[in-house]
């Protein structure tokens, strides 16, 4: 039997049906999954309320490293928010087809990542209850909040990220919510009848909505290279050797489409296997998105090579002790990990069949992101233990209570994508009805001779 | 008032173009489709969504409220901080940007709700249906 | 200047004799301002291998806008061994590298120059090869615009770290040769916008049906290049600003006190221009439009090569322009050659699909 594909399911009927079947009575395996994940994250708020009571000394922040695991978790989390976006609007602007497979579950990503990755900074801020004060407000104290300081620049760029990408998911699932909404009996009906704000696809509301999304997705292609790029300045606007380094914008956003694209095909594998939505994301798709994860780790590796390199190549001593620090000091094994995960094993990407082999991009997927974990860790933690002074130099080592808050941020994370589907159509129903009619069109316009062929549409 | 309902997206514009080839105005004729198809908009003509207006002017007040903001604040209380100039432009571009894009995208949206007329109250109250088909009605004109 | 075309041998004798009169431009007069013929080198190079990757980009990704345009934009493939012979110049000018007195690991003139003279070769190789698959539209080619792209990233950061950031030793930017070879593919791009308009008239209406939509595409994506180098232009320049530390900053101030003009022009001519130029769709679609934005977006690259490398190498105005119209007037010849320069489509007459059988311009 061929297996089944866009092409030859073309009753709109059963892609509504395939993808709203999620949508129906949970059985005890995913129970089961959310009350695992809801433990986790329990244990994330109890550890926190801890940091609060007893202080910040239950973590493991010293002296020189002041900047250590949360904040390492903060640039995870952002990075990890950096795909959703990037498939959802820079693939929309480049008409790349396989992004109907990704989008929805990619940008539910990125709004969870980014709502995980909010909760560390707070976290790091110990007295949690004052964070307004980041917020520029008129105060009755007169003061405002520093423009130049990176930080604040932070505050700015998350929110924005995140109410932005929050239109641009809810925007792209207006018209899914109305198709719920017909399929779906009672209460729940209503809900999302409520929700898709009476859509019913008329020209007028179609007309405004592809101008929309057009627009939507061409503020979010510069927003998502500059939140990231924000969160590198943190650090390169400092003057502390491995972090004051002019690459290292481009640096984090090439890393943060890295750990999230990897992340992506951490999470769609399982779930197409779960709602059987095989016909739906395909393994070319996945080949695909492959490709950019080896794009990517091109341009990691590049960043390696030139950071090290240049290290060596001016004479300066503290730029000089630093990278081999990083390479050879204390945090060797971590480095060593690093560089295996991040540039040697997504090289197997050249390899077609790997490529296509779901088992090893999911373990790929998986092992990227803890190579990229420790980068951002190794980075962090690295340049602080060894500044300019010896006399203050340090070193870190995590506590018992960081380590607990970083398992139950992933606990957060993967709760809130696992209500996500089953609450929520997981693909983007009326845009692959639209792809699947117009690659039906063209199929028969232009007959299999032309295939490949070069003529401009 | 005459309804029609296709499968295919073909059949359906064909009878869009056929119908409106025909001398039906195009106000008496709506349009119901489950995915969004440009070329109906061609046929039925229309002046191209003013949504752009909508987004210009929210980035633009975005990036003068952004500067606005951060020269304003720093000039109320002019102090030297880390070595900078009070007005430093480049940070403050950095927050106009971010702003610019943030009002961009919020003014888009409620101009799309706006244009669009949603939330729409008639049809949440009336339980209208978002048809998996493609639909046409044409209206009969009142005054022949 | 209708109705030139050379064949090869034909082109090698013009690109010896070019050879010689950059030789003599730069060597016969007076020792001072020698910095000119390193410009014109890095701009050239810059355009002759970005415009070829701009080819490989898009064979390697399927966009299908630069289809009418490849054979075009490929021209400069029979210039590419050209650029190794010009660097072989620049060797009674190695002194004037700071490291030159005090030679290091990695910077010593044997090295120096055998590095990067390989990488030309390799570079200028790996297009012929990669040029030859793509116009006979090989599936292998992607293969080929793989390897074109790595030597092509690791040939323009050379040009930055090594030929531009050492004229400044021992100052760093890590970010050099990532902002290169982007500025590369920028001007290839820049070059496609100007070719739309350039070599549209000359063809017969039929191979130009298909222009618009590609100019729009190709309009979008100098409109987004604008922003992305805005956004690394503006990250580079961030991080010394406000580092402020005095080995760093210095190469900034150098050249704001050396020419305020041109550190005002070029971020205009590369950033504000196009981004305002094509924010609207009609503009984007516009041949005439998207050819004046290319032409400023390549004056903008050029007067930031300038600004780099003038003050810690002056340069004589009158050279670099005589040596900019020297490989201008080269390009122009490679590409009314090029269907003589280049392989053929390797499906006999198959040019002539897209209207260019036998045009000769």
């Amino acid at each position: 039997m061929r297996p089944e594909t866009l092409d030859n399911i073309n009753a709109s009927a059963r892609v509504e049906e395939d993808v709203l079947a999620a949508l129906g009575r949970p059985g005890w395996r995913y129970l089961a999954g959310v009350g695992l994940c809801a433990l986790l994250a329990l244990m994330l708020f109890t550890l926190w309320g801890g940091l609060i009571f007893r202080g910040l000394g239950l973590s493991g922040k010293n002296h020189p490293v002041g900047w250590a695991m949360l904040i390492t978790n903060f640039v995870f989390w952002v990075g990890i928010a950096h795909s959703g976006t990037l498939i959802s609007a820079v693939l929309f602007l480049f008409r790349a087809r396989f992004r109907t497979s990704f989008n929805r579950s990619a940008e539910a990503m990125t709004i969870f990542a980014l709502m995980v990755a909010g909760l560390f900074p707070l976290i790091h801020l110990g007295r949690v209850w004052v964070f307004y004060y980041l917020l520029p407000y008129p105060s009755e104290r007169l003061i405002w909040p520093n423009f130049r300081s990176p930080l604040v620049w932070d505050v700015f760029a998350v929110t924005t990220y995140l109410i932005v990408s929050l239109v641009f998911f809810y925007v792209g699932m207006i018209p899914d919510l109305a198709v719920a909404r017909r399929r779906l009996p009672g209460v729940r009906g209503r809900i999302y009848g409520l929700l898709s704000l009476g859509w019913q696809g008329t020209l007028r509301q179609w007309r405004h909505y592809g101008r929309l999304y057009l627009f939507l997705a061409a503020f979010a292609t510069p927003l998502v290279a500059s939140v990231h790029s924000i969160v590198s300045w943190d650090f390169a606007v400092s003057i502390v050797p491995g972090w004051h380094t002019t690459i290292f914008a481009p640096y984090f956003v090439a890393g943060a489409i890295f750990s999230g694209t990897a992340m992506v095909i951490t999470l769609t594998i399982p779930m197409r296997r779960w709602l059987r939505l095989e016909p739906y994301i395909t393994v070319d798709h996945f080949e695909a998105i492959a490709k950019i994860l080896l794009f990517t780790s091109l341009i990691i590796t590049y960043t390696y090579l030139v950071e090290h390199g240049l290290s060596l190549y001016g004479g300066n001593p503290f730029e000089r002790d630093q990278y081999l620090y990083r390479a050879l000091g204390d945090y060797r094994p971590l480095f060593a990990v690093m560089v295996i995960c991040n540039s040697l094993l997504p090289l197997t990407m050249f390899i077609r069949r790997l490529r296509r082999s779901l088992a090893w991009l999911f373990i790929l997927g998986i092992l990227v992101n803890i190579g990229m974990w420790l980068e951002r860790f190794v980075i962090i933690t690295a340049s602080l233990a060894r500044d300019y002074d010896p006399y203050a130099w340090g070193s870190y080592n995590f506590s018992v209570v960081e380590f607990g808050i970083t398992i139950g941020s992933f606990g957060l994370f993967f709760l809130l994508f696992l209500l996500f589907a089953r609450l929520l159509p997981v693909l983007a129903v009326t845009e692959i009805k639209q792809g699947a009619e117009e690659r039906h069109e063209e199929a028969g316009m232009q007959g299999a001779s032309e295939r490949g062929s070069e003529a401009y549409p | 008032m005459a309804s029609y309902y296709f499968d295919n997206r073909e059949e359906f514009l064909e009878r869009l173009r056929a119908l409106v080839d025909g001398g039906a105005a195009p106000e008496t004729i709506r349009i119901r489709m489950p995915y969004q198809v440009p070329e109906a908009e061609e046929i039925l003509g229309g002046r191209p969504s003013p949504l752009r207006f909508f987004a210009l002017f929210g980035g633009l007040a975005g990036f003068g409220g952004g500067l606005a903001l951060t020269i304003y604040s720093v000039l109320s209380w002019p102090i030297i901080v880390g070595g900078k100039p009070i007005v430093s432009l480049p940070p403050f571009l950095l927050i106009g940007y971010l702003l610019t894009i943030l009002c961009g995208s919020l003014g888009a949206f409620a101009g799309f709700l706006l244009l669009a007329r949603l939330p729409s109250g008639a049809a949440l109250a009336a339980d209208a249906e978002f048809p998996e088909r493609f639909v046409i009605i044409v209206e009969e004109e009142e005054r022949p | 200047m209708s109705g030139v075309s050379l064949s090869r041998s034909g082109f090698l004798l013009v690109l010896a004799l070019a050879a010689a009169a950059l030789a003599l431009l730069e060597h016969g007069g007076p020792a001072a301002g020698r910095g000119a013929f390193l410009v014109t080198l890095v701009f050239w190079t810059s355009i002759a291998q970005g415009s070829v990757a701009v080819v490989a980009v898009t064979d390697l990704t399927g966009a299908r806008w630069s289809a009418p345009l490849r054979r075009e934009l490929l021209a400069a493939v029979p210039l590419l061994p050209f650029l190794p012979l010009l660097f072989l110049l620049l060797w009674p000018l190695s002194d004037l590298y700071p490291w030159a007195a005090a030679p290091t690991a990695w910077l010593n003139r044997p090295f120096f120059l055998a590095r990067n003279l390989a990488l030309l070769a390799a570079t200028a190789g790996a297009a012929q090869l990669f040029a030859r698959r793509s116009l006979r539209r090989d599936p292998a080619r992607v293969r080929f615009a793989i390897a074109y792209l790595l030597l092509y990233v690791t040939c323009q950061s050379l040009v930055a770290f090594d030929w531009v950031m050492s004229l400044s030793y021992p100052w760093v930017s890590t970010m050099f040769g990532a902002y290169f070879f982007v500025e590369a593919l920028y001007a290839g791009l820049a070059l496609a916008g100007m070719l739309f308009l350039l070599s549209g008239r000359r063809r017969p209406g039929e191979a130009t049906a298909a222009w618009p939509a590609a100019r729009r595409d190709a309009g979008l994506l100098l409109f987004g290049f604008s922003i992305l180098w805005g956004g690394l232009f503006f990250a580079q320049f961030l991080v010394i600003w406000y580092g402020n530390l005095p080995e760093e900053v210095r190469f900034i101030a150098v050249r704001l006190s050396a020419s305020p003009e041109l550190c005002a022009f070029f971020p205009a001519a590369c950033f504000a221009v196009p981004f305002l130029a094509l924010l609207s769709a009609r503009a984007k679609g516009s041949a005439a439009v998207l050819c004046a934005v290319s032409l400023s977006v390549l004056l903008g690259l050029l007067a930031e090569k300038l600004l780099f490398i003038h003050p810690a190498a002056p340069v004589r105005f009158g050279g670099l322009l005589a040596e900019n119209a020297l490989l201008l007037a080269l390009w122009l010849l490679a590409m009314r050659s090029r269907e003589r320069l280049l392989p053929g489509d390797g499906e006999g007459n198959a040019a002539g699909r897209e209207g260019r059988s036998g045009e000769g311009c």
